[in-house]
């Protein structure tokens, strides 16, 4: 294959423990780099959430090297971006930039790995930033605020219960001991992947590397295991009340194992087949067969330590929530006879999934994207090149075992969700809407 | 470094296919992927489109009522999207290099499907009217309603994507006779990028598309000139219901991409909201800790759009940051950028341009937006170019007459 003959992906583990990857594109005209701190907001401790994601926002700031704003500074110039972002399972600092500037990003990341130089007048700033993030990202949409309540619900004390920007109560309380303590526990060489992408001589960008993070001492602590989403104990059912338009939403959801189970790539295969092609088979039984609901649909959620496949029909608010959800249930045993999934429509979606790995060759970013998800979600960096020939090797009784291990017989939860406000003219006549539909 | 050389062609490749439909090529060899685009030159702003509701005729085109389409594309691994924009409906499939073949068959079967899905129509008409009530508690949407109010006339097409959309069409028949329509339309473009050569682009573009026909004389936008900013309120509140925040948009009509003012707004937009340490971003957010996000954003292209200056804060601060925010903007136009900042607005506008080169698709993209603009290939690097030239002079003389508060209205969304 001619892409095999453009992409050379090596890795390499520092002394210090600090993974090194780097996929050399000669034909990218720009350079990637992401560096994948081991530490996410699932590992923060009760009374500190959100922690990790003011820490993001912290290491924008000074360093013994460079005044705060000094790298934004230098990248936007080169005509690049930089960013961050902190999930459930990891934190990600970001920057792509014309292959000249990859040494003025390498060394500056390498800087703010131990150097930052936190103050409280620093940290006060950031705080009320974060809170305005939280409040922006939690607070003033209904639909956030609706999936913030759910998680919550659904995952009790679980650490993917909260959502990654925290809680304002907590965040207003960090201290700079508390920063200081996280910052020295996670942001360690031996916690970290450094991914570069793009025209770069892999023996060079290993030498940046070095030259940038060599002398780091490892140290730190580990966070502790998150329990698997899998093992979880869940409330039978939840009810949740938002300002959404007037439609009554019924859901069912079932845990999904790790992403590095031995199953993935069927799991993967299973999600592809339910939600990526443009008939979902699920929304065909209930809105077009059945008749059962106005929309229809599944989600998919897929975290390290696990995920969700989430069957959602909604309706207008006239049909009893009892006959909602049995009506999710019938789609279900009707989807238990597997004829969405043949030879042809596995070979289908192995085939769109092969198409999307390969468009994501074109982009330095979107590979150095997931070469860090593919080593610290799956185990291996590798995986990022490989993953369409272990697709390809999936067969059609996987697919259909992972079906029946997580879907049919998996531990089901049913959630509701009601409008706050229904208009009077929908709540007395909204039933006829099947007659004339 | 010459194997990808050898399989990368940046330049188009471009050839009449009959009078009324333009082919072009952008060759890319590193992937056997391929992605097509048939781009028809009419959108959500052309009355015409409007009046025979093509939107509906368009995006519904690959449901009939047996899904046998969706079942045909679903097998195929082939993905297909249609989409509406403002000034042209596209058909866009990407797909495995083995695969186009049958990727150009199934969009054959699309343009003879005459059999719309009457539950599906249905459906979507209600869903239309419910999605609709969710925009009161959108705050960009509302924000981006009122300030479309304030700068155009009521049946100016740039406000339609804020107003109640009309029913959706169910008689199949007269949807079906849209659709031809609109794909009889001269001025057609299919575009290929990917793993694909000239040859078999040609094969595959022959007899794909039906014999075109005449214009329809309300084809155009018909675009009215923005309102004098005297007509403009000076201020709206728009209260929304649950919020704890306030969100500011200072708003005006952008500069049009063909303006010749165009390059110095490029810079002096640079230097304002552009980027993380810009002007807004430093004054309201690293400094004061006031907000997550402060920015501006551009929705013209050939035509004036919104220009809006943004940010938010907690429902308390709203008066402080609105204040800080006007004097930023005060200062930024009293008192003009420096030298040093002009020169990191050149240099980032001029590095940006490889972020838009990395994919076959990202070309056709572009060639897509000119053509659709009706602007000469290159056009908008050689804004760039015109902007990179420009002494400061001339960008702070564009920025005391453009940044003037007197041109701009203030919105807010505030806690009902």
């Amino acid at each position: 294959m001619l892409e095999a003959l453009l992409l050379t992906l090596s890795t390499t583990t520092l002394p210090n423990g600090l993974e090194v990857s780097v996929l050399s594109d000669p034909s990218m005209p720009v350079v990637a780099t992401q560096l994948w701190y081991r530490v996410g907001a699932a590992d923060e401790t009760p009374g500190s959430r959100g922690l990790a994601h003011l820490f993001e926002h912290l290491m924008f700031g000074a360093t013994s090297a460079y005044p705060k704003g000094e790298y934004s500074r230098f990248v936007t110039s080169a005509g690049g971006d930089d960013n961050a972002f902190t999930s459930a399972d990891e934190t990600v600092y970001v920057a792509a930039v014309p292959p000249a500037a990859l040494a003025g990003v390498i060394s500056r990341e390498g800087d703010r790995m131990r150097n930052l130089t936190l103050d409280e007048a620093g940290l006060e700033n950031e705080k009320k930033i974060v809170i305005e993030e939280l409040r922006l990202r939690t607070e003033n949409d209904p639909m956030s605020r609706l999936l913030v309540a759910a998680q919550r619900a659904l995952l009790g004390d679980h650490p993917y219960a909260l959502d990654a920007s925290g809680s304002k109560e907590d965040v207003a309380r960090a201290s700079l001991a508390s920063c200081r303590a996280f910052y020295d526990a996670h942001y360690r060489p031996n916690h970290a992947h450094l991914v570069v992408v793009g025209p770069v001589e892999p023996e060079g960008a290993l030498a940046l590397a070095r030259d940038a993070f060599g002398a780091i001492p490892p140290g730190g602590v580990d966070p502790p295991e998150i329990p698997p989403l899998l093992d979880w104990t869940y409330p039978e059912r939840i009810d949740l009340e938002e300002d959404i338009p007037p439609v009554e939403i019924a859901l069912q959801g079932m845990p999904l194992p790790p992403a590095d189970a031995e199953d993935a790539a069927a799991v993967e295969l299973l999600r592809e087949l339910l939600t990526g092609g443009s008939l979902d088979p699920f929304r065909e039984i209930v809105v077009t067969r059945d008749r059962k609901a106005l929309e229809a649909g599944i989600e998919w959620i897929g975290l390290k330590r696990g995920g969700g496949i989430i069957f959602y029909a909604a309706s207008l608010p006239y049909r009893k929530r009892a006959t909602a959800l049995r009506s999710i249930d019938r789609a279900l045993t009707s989807l238990d006879d597997l004829a969405w999934l043949s030879d042809s429509s596995l070979a289908a979606a192995k085939k769109r999934l092969r198409a999307e790995a390969l468009d994501a060759r074109y982009y330095a970013e979107r590979m150095a994207s997931r070469i860090g998800e593919a080593r610290w979600h799956r185990g291996d960096p590798a995986l990022a090149l490989s993953w369409s020939d272990r697709l390809d090797e999936v067969t059609r009784d996987e697919v259909a075992a992972a079906w029946r291990r997580y879907v049919r017989d998996g531990r089901r939860v049913r959630a509701y969700v009601k409008p706050e406000r229904v208009p009077l003219v929908i709540r007395m006549f909204g039933w006829l809407y099947p007659l004339f539909s | 470094m010459a194997l990808p050389a050898l399989l990368l062609s940046a330049a188009a490749i471009a050839w009449p296919v009959d009078p009324a439909t333009d082919a072009v090529l952008f060759e890319d060899h590193r992937a056997p992927i391929v992605t097509v685009v048939i781009e028809l030159p009419a959108g959500s702003w052309s009355p015409w489109f409007v009046r025979h509701d093509v939107e509906t005729a368009f995006t519904f085109q690959d449901d009939d009522a047996g899904r046998t389409i969706r079942k045909r594309i679903d097998a195929s691994g082939v993905t297909l999207d249609l989409e509406v924009g403002r000034r042209s409906s596209s058909v866009t499939f990407t797909a495995l290099r083995d695969d186009v073949e049958e990727a150009m068959a199934i969009v054959r079967t699309i343009l003879a499907n005459r059999d719309y899905d009457p539950r599906e129509l249905t459906r979507a008409r209600r869903e239309r009217k419910i999605l609709w009530r969710q925009t009161a508690t959108d705050v960009g949407f509302q924000l981006s309603q009122t300030a479309a109010r304030e700068l155009f006339a009521e049946d100016d097409p740039r406000r339609r994507a804020w107003e109640r959309p009309p029913d959706v069409e169910r008689d199949r028949v007269a949807l079906a006779a849209a659709r031809d329509a609109l794909f009889r339309l001269p001025r057609r473009l299919i575009g290929f990028a990917g793993d694909v050569r000239r040859a078999d682009a040609e094969r595959w573009t022959a007899e794909l598309l039906p014999p075109a026909g005449g214009l329809p004389p309300d084809l155009a936008p018909a675009l009215r000139p923005v309102r004098p900013a005297s007509e403009r309120a000076r201020e709206r509140d728009l209260p929304i219901r649950k919020l704890t925040q306030v969100y500011l948009a200072y708003v005006r009509d952008s500069i049009p991409w063909d303006d010749p003012m165009r390059p110095a707004f490029l810079v002096a937009d640079h230097v304002l909201g552009g980027h993380f340490y810009s002007r807004l971003v430093v004054a309201l957010r690293h400094e004061g800790g006031e907000t997550y996000g402060a920015g501006t954003r551009d929705d013209g292209d050939v035509a004036a759009g919104i220009y809006r200056i943004s940010t938010f804060t907690r429902a308390a601060n709203a008066s402080h940051i609105e204040e800080k925010m006007r004097e930023t903007i005060r200062v930024f136009r009293e008192g003009g950028i420096s030298e040093e900042e002009r020169a990191q607005a050149v240099s980032a506008l001029s590095g940006r341009r490889a972020f838009a080169d990395q994919s076959p698709v990202q070309l056709l993209a572009r060639y897509r937006v000119e053509r659709r603009a009706g602007l000469p290939a290159g056009a908008l690097d050689a804004a760039i170019d015109r902007a990179a030239a420009l002494p400061l002079s001339d960008v702070n003389a564009f920025i005391r007459d453009y940044y003037d508060p007197a041109a701009f209205s203030m919105l807010r969304a505030v806690p009902r």
